[in-house]
């Protein structure tokens, strides 16, 4: 089965106020379709970056593919959300959602029905005309992943995106994530800095070298989702799991404050 | 990685392309002056007006015509400092101030002061001290709101360490409040002086009584155009000159305010 | 905002106090009223100019010419500004030409307009439309380079084009930027158009106070003062009041905050 991301050899430069900096040096990666993978590593190890690219939001050096076609920008076909949620202030939570729909310019009685679909999936139907600056962190979330669902995009890019919000919430959004992932099935690619995060929703986890980064493990992750979060996080298999990437990415972060 | 949309490139290729562009400016000045395009009143050629600067100097009248506005604008400009500053800090800490200040404050900040220059002129002559309280009505205003904004804002827990380290109330005024706004006083003042020297030169150019203004419009009613073009140029020199005095000043007290 | 009668007499009884002790002034031949018209006087000389058509040829000729100006620079300034901030060419050509203006006396080039374009309509309009033009160029510019990256990248990844995001992206996150611009630049407008017409017009409100005063008709030229301030004053709160409606998404009603006390 070909892959459905595919990045090879891919490095990335950028300029800063201390002059260039390397964030990516010859990383590889393969996701395949319906797979939810997690990249995780120490802070500043690219692994932002490497998400930004395979969106099509950076130019880097190496291949980056999506089904096999060369990525020239971002498109519809890569949805995203980030951490700082990025809602269109001046659009209600409903108007933000159906941004992509309009763009494509979608019938209106099709728009209703996405937004009024994804609506009830994040369980706003109360705020849907609502302005952002009157919902709390996790709302704004909600509609984040809303809004990327409503353009249909085959493959979810995710940077950091429950990062903002306190412990409760971010358990929650994660279950709604995994629920939504098991229904959906789509293509997920996944940067986090939480690593419990990562063993309990990806079934493959990516650790990163510190910088200049490149993918330096893997970890598949056999979960079986279908019970409680209390059975899942309280099994043998997360636990097992989970030890052995937060080591990894220890070691990893151990790495870099030697050499720096 | 994610931040703000970056400014365009401040590197060497902008800087040679600004050159090139002023240059580019005068050099079609000079050509379209000279080839008598449009009639010499419109547009005199640059070595005209380089002469007329030149003469103006050499016969003291341009040096004393500007030390006239100058001394005008800046005289306004220290009552307005004193009288805005202390009126600032006294509504910031007097209620009954505030209460009693506020109408005439927002009646006045969007009001054109120039309007009031027949009044003034008729309460104080035409000579310096009516331009000199134009300028300083004029200029009382931003310095005013921005030492009541800053006064205001004074974190309390400062006020209060100090008085429990025994500062007595004038001591607090000096050593914690007026340090505290001093940020945003400067802030204010670099929108004042540019004020101060429009309302200094305005008022000459209607009233008369001396000053770069009033010879602008001398030069100007005797379509002596290479003197008008010659004194714009001095103006927008004092200007700039006055404006990049006040930045250095600036980094010289770099201030301990989180936002510059 | 005021949100009651009673708020409305606390805030403007300081000025009904003034007003007092400054008649108490004129009637008691405290001042000379040569100098200082009493505030009765005052207000009968506005309510002729009001009720003739002193103040609707002057003033509205005046506003016409601020309000003229201030639209168009709105419009090129606006232009300007993105421009500048989404190519650096464009800004690196542009922007000494402006950052030049920036420190120049703007009623220096009213003489320079005369020799142009003559007095009348022409030259105030052009005088304001030139001296708002910074401001707004500026805050557009610091508005639209502001826009958060991700904002930018949200919109491209659901399908927007590069025309969609200028209008739909950009824009938006500038409003409160520019309408700070637009504020700064209606109290230029206004000052600019008085000037102009002080140094040089045949009409306009900055005309006749002028030459009220040099008629020696003091009252009148109070007056007209007075009509002045009342309309740059209702002017400012007009356009508060038109941001504050556009902005109602803004998280921190900045664009009603600066300047004076709401």
């Amino acid at each position: 089965m070909t892959s459905k991301i595919t990045v090879r050899a891919v490095s990335k430069t950028y300029n800063s106020d201390a002059g260039e900096v390397l964030a990516l040096q010859g990383t590889d990666l393969e996701v395949k379709q319906g797979e939810f993978v997690s990249l995780v590593g120490p802070s500043g190890c690219g692994k932002s970056t490497l998400l930004y690219i395979v969106g099509g939001f950076l130019a880097a050096n190496g291949t980056v593919l999506i089904d096999d076609k060369i990525v020239d920008g971002p498109g519809v076909d890569r949805g995203i959300v980030f951490q700082e949620y990025a809602l269109f202030p001046w659009l209600t939570v409903r108007r933000n959602i159906l941004y992509g729909p309009r763009l494509q310019n979608l019938p209106a009685k099709q728009c209703d029905e996405i937004a009024n679909r994804l609506i009830d999936v994040i369980g706003l139907r109360n705020f849907e005309n609502r302005y952002p600056r009157e919902l709390s962190g996790g709302m704004k979330q909600r509609v984040a992943i809303a809004r990327m669902l409503a353009g249909d995009p085959t493959i979810l890019l995710l940077d950091e995106p429950f990062g903002a919000l306190d412990a409760l919430t971010r358990e929650t959004m994660q279950d709604e994530l995994l629920r939504i992932w098991l229904e959906m099935r789509k293509t997920v690619l996944m940067v986090t800095h939480d690593v419990n995060e990562a063993v309990y929703l990806s079934n493959r986890i990516c650790v990163m070298s510190a910088r200049p980064g490149r993918i330096v493990e893997e970890f598949p992750v056999n979960l079986d989702r279908n019970g409680t979060r209390e059975a899942i996080v309280l099994s043998d298999e997360y636990n097992r799991v989970r030890n052995k990437v937060w080591l990894a990415v220890r070691q990893q972060a151990a790495t870099q404050t030697t050499r720096a | 990685m994610s931040g703000d949309t970056a400014e365009p490139k401040a590197g060497l290729r902008s800087y040679a392309l600004s050159t090139l562009s002023i240059a580019v400016i005068l050099i079609a000045w000079e050509s379209v002056a000279r080839a008598k395009l449009v009639p010499e009143l419109f547009l005199p050629s640059v070595s005209a007006v380089l002469l007329a600067l030149r003469d103006g100097i050499a016969d003291r009248s341009l040096p004393i015509d500007l030390g006239v506005s100058l001394y005008r604008a800046f005289a306004g400009l220290l009552i307005a400092s004193v009288v805005g500053v202390a009126a600032g800090i006294a509504m910031a800490r007097s209620a009954l101030i505030r209460w009693f200040l506020d109408p005439f404050v927002s009646l006045a900040f969007p009001a054109p002061k120039i309007a009031f220059l027949p009044i003034f002129v008729l309460w104080f002559g035409i000579d310096h001290l009516s331009k000199v309280l134009l300028v300083a009505f004029s200029s009382v205003f931003p310095i005013l709101i921005a030492t009541y904004s800053a006064a205001i804002s004074v974190n309390h827990l400062l006020i209060w360490s100090s008085l429990s380290l025994g500062s007595s109330q004038p001591m607090i005024m000096w050593r914690v409040i007026l340090p505290a706004c001093y940020p945003r006083i400067f802030s204010a003042f670099r929108v004042a002086v540019p004020v101060a020297l429009i309302t200094a030169f305005t008022a000459e150019m209607v009233a008369g009584g001396g000053g770069m203004g009033a010879a602008l419009m001398y030069s100007q009613r005797f379509f002596e155009s290479p003197t008008v073009f010659a004194y714009i140029v001095t103006m927008l020199a004092v200007g700039l000159v006055l404006d990049k005095a006040m930045l250095a000043i600036r980094d010289q007290f770099p201030s301990w305010c989180e936002s510059n | 905002m005021v949100r009651s009668i009673n708020e409305a007499v606390l805030r403007l009884s300081p000025i009904a106090i003034v007003l007092v002790v400054w008649q108490a002034a004129a009637s008691f031949h405290w001042v000379d009223t040569a100098f200082l018209p009493a505030p009765a006087a005052v207000a009968r000389a506005l309510g002729d100019l009001l009720s003739g058509h002193e103040i609707r040829d002057n003033l509205f000729v005046t506003l016409f010419r601020a309000l003229a100006g201030l639209f168009l620079a709105t419009l090129s300034g606006v232009w300007f500004g993105i421009g500048m901030a989404r190519s650096w060419v464009f800004n690196a050509i542009v922007s000494p030409v402006v950052g030049a203006t920036y420190s120049l006396p703007k009623t220096a080039i009213v003489p320079l307009l005369i020799l142009w374009v003559g007095i009348g309509n022409a030259m105030g309009i052009l005088a304001v439309y030139l001296t708002c033009l910074l401001p707004i160029i500026v805050q557009t510019y610091h508005g639209v380079c502001a826009t958060p990256a991700v904002a930018v990248w949200s919109a491209q990844s659901l399908g927007a084009d590069r025309r969609k995001i200028l209008w739909q992206i950009f824009l938006p996150y500038a409003l409160p930027d520019i309408f700070t611009g637009v504020r700064i630049a209606l109290g230029f407008s206004f000052v600019v158009a008085i000037s102009a017409e002080m140094i040089a017009s045949t009409t306009g409100i900055g005309r006749l106070i002028f030459m009220y005063g040099e008629n020696g008709s003091y009252d009148y030229m109070f007056a007209a003062v007075a009509s002045v301030v009342i309309a740059a004053f209702l002017a400012d709160r007009a356009l508060l009041y038109v941001s504050a409606r556009c902005l109602r998404w803004h998280e921190s009603h900045a664009a009603s905050e600066i300047g004076a006390f709401g």
